[in-house]
């Protein structure tokens, strides 16, 4: 026990040692070195616009999914292309689905799972080249109200502007007042 | 310099339980499911997953629980609040499995509407995503984004969990910038990132051997399935077949324009 206790108090040290950042002693944050996170809002109304669109390039590809013959890839922060992998040497794209802010998918059956910001949609795909919004449960999602990094600053949040929908590292002539 | 701390936080009533439900498994992660309600497969990244009627939400702070079994209509049933720095969360067996920025939860999901923490894997490191199979649970730690002054080497740990409320760190091999990872018999794939991809030999599961470090191919997540690695990454999305030996043949690619 008295050993335990030895080891416990050890990695709290080791803990607190390691992970003590350099302090910016002008704001009290993390040092600055000329870069932030700023944040990118949609309004509910942008957020709401769920479509299905002609198949198009990748840019900046995100997770994957698959599902039988169906090889879902996330366009991040913009929605689903859907592709035909039945034979993986030839995948074929179907179409795009425009969910806004839209990052993670599961699917069961025809029916796919997705975040589109903070809300949580269903969509019916049954047919992926006319897909179908049958449910919405809002406010599913807590918002991403900071970057998910640690020792870094970003723009504070102003809910008047939306909802954020993704953090892009920026250069900043001085650090913004947020910071964790 | 060992700096690598593991603290366990035994609860012999979740132990007792998980021993209880050990014997009746279903299935595992799987795909095969009766067609027409074929649940998916993600990778490793991912924050939301489905089993049998049950759907998983890992958010920045909470596990969300939400019930099927009317697929249009999900309801939600529970959530547990976690801390922050919530990344991933993978199913495997009874078990879910939630990678956090310092460390791994372990919950028993025997009753999925209720899901219990068995334990908490943790680290003084970032810590991203996990896979399993059997009794061991592949973890990558990437360093660089928690403790940037004293910065760890990224590693990938070979963790036990045959005992599911107290895991034990076996084995730990150092890593670039490793990202998403998946599992296949006794194929190991890893994503470096930007740095590429590594395959390993895991026929010794607590001995990964490194077999292939391909550069060319930026690695984010990866799927294993059916003898194809789907890989996305910074360049695109790459398809490769493979094998339990040395087979690792390019399929497909599609680039980012």
């Amino acid at each position: 026990m008295k050993q335990s206790i030895l080891i416990f108090s050890l990695s709290l040290l080791l803990g607190i040692v390691a992970c003590d950042p350099p302090i910016d002693r002008t704001t009290g944050g993390p040092a600055f070195d000329g870069t932030g996170y700023r944040a990118v809002y949609a309004t509910a109304a942008e957020l709401a616009k769920i479509e299905t669109q002609p198949p198009r390039a990748l840019r900046k590809p995100g997770k994957i999914y698959v599902q039988g013959n169906y090889l879902f890839v996330n366009e991040q922060g913009e929605g689903l292309h859907v592709l035909d992998n039945a034979d993986p040497a030839k995948p074929r794209k179907i179409s795009f689905l425009k969910i806004p802010g839209n990052n993670d998918i599961a699917a069961k059956g025809r029916y796919l799972y997705a975040d589109n910001a903070t809300d949580l949609v269903v969509l019916d795909i049954g047919d992926p080249t006319s897909v179908k919004l049958v449910k919405r449960i809002e406010a599913a999602i807590p918002p991403q109200n900071f970057p998910a990094l640690q020792q870094v600053y970003f723009e504070c949040p102003d809910a008047q502007k939306g909802t954020i929908v993704a953090w892009e590292k920026v250069a900043m002539s001085s650090p913004p007042a947020c910071f964790r | 310099m060992k700096t690598r701390i593991i603290q366990i936080r035994p609860n012999l009533f979740a132990f007792l339980v998980a021993v209880m439900f050990w014997g009746c498994e279903a299935g595992s992660r799987s795909a095969d499911v009766s067609p027409g309600m074929q649940t998916g497969v993600g990778g490793s990244m991912a924050r939301f997953a489905i089993t049998g009627n049950t759907l998983y939400i890992a958010t920045q702070q909470s596990l969300e629980v939400y019930d099927i079994t009317q697929p249009d209509q999900p309801s939600k049933t529970t959530k547990r609040d976690l801390g922050v720095g919530i990344e991933t969360i993978f199913p495997y067996k009874n078990n879910l499995f939630i990678g956090a920025n310092n460390g791994m939860y372990i919950f028993d999901n025997s009753d999925p509407k209720a899901p219990r923490q068995l334990s908490f894997y943790s680290h003084i490191q970032s810590c991203d995503p996990v896979v399993v199979q059997g009794d061991y649970a592949y973890v990558t730690l990437r360093n660089g984004t928690t403790c940037r002054r004293f910065a760890s080497p990224s590693s990938l740990d070979v963790v036990d969990i045959s005992n599911l409320s107290s895991p034990r760190l076996l084995t730990s091999l150092n890593m670039e910038s490793p990202y998403g990872l998946g599992v296949d018999g006794n194929r190991l794939f890893v994503g470096e990132g930007s740095k590429g991809l590594k395959l390993f030999d895991i026929s010794d599961p607590v001995k990964p051997v490194l077999k292939k470090f391909r550069s060319d191919i930026p690695t984010y997540d990866v799927i294993p399935y059916r003898s194809t690695l789907i890989i996305t990454g910074e360049k695109g999305i790459f398809q490769y077949r493979y094998d339990d030996k040395d087979q690792f043949d390019l399929l497909s690619k599609i680039p980012v324009e």
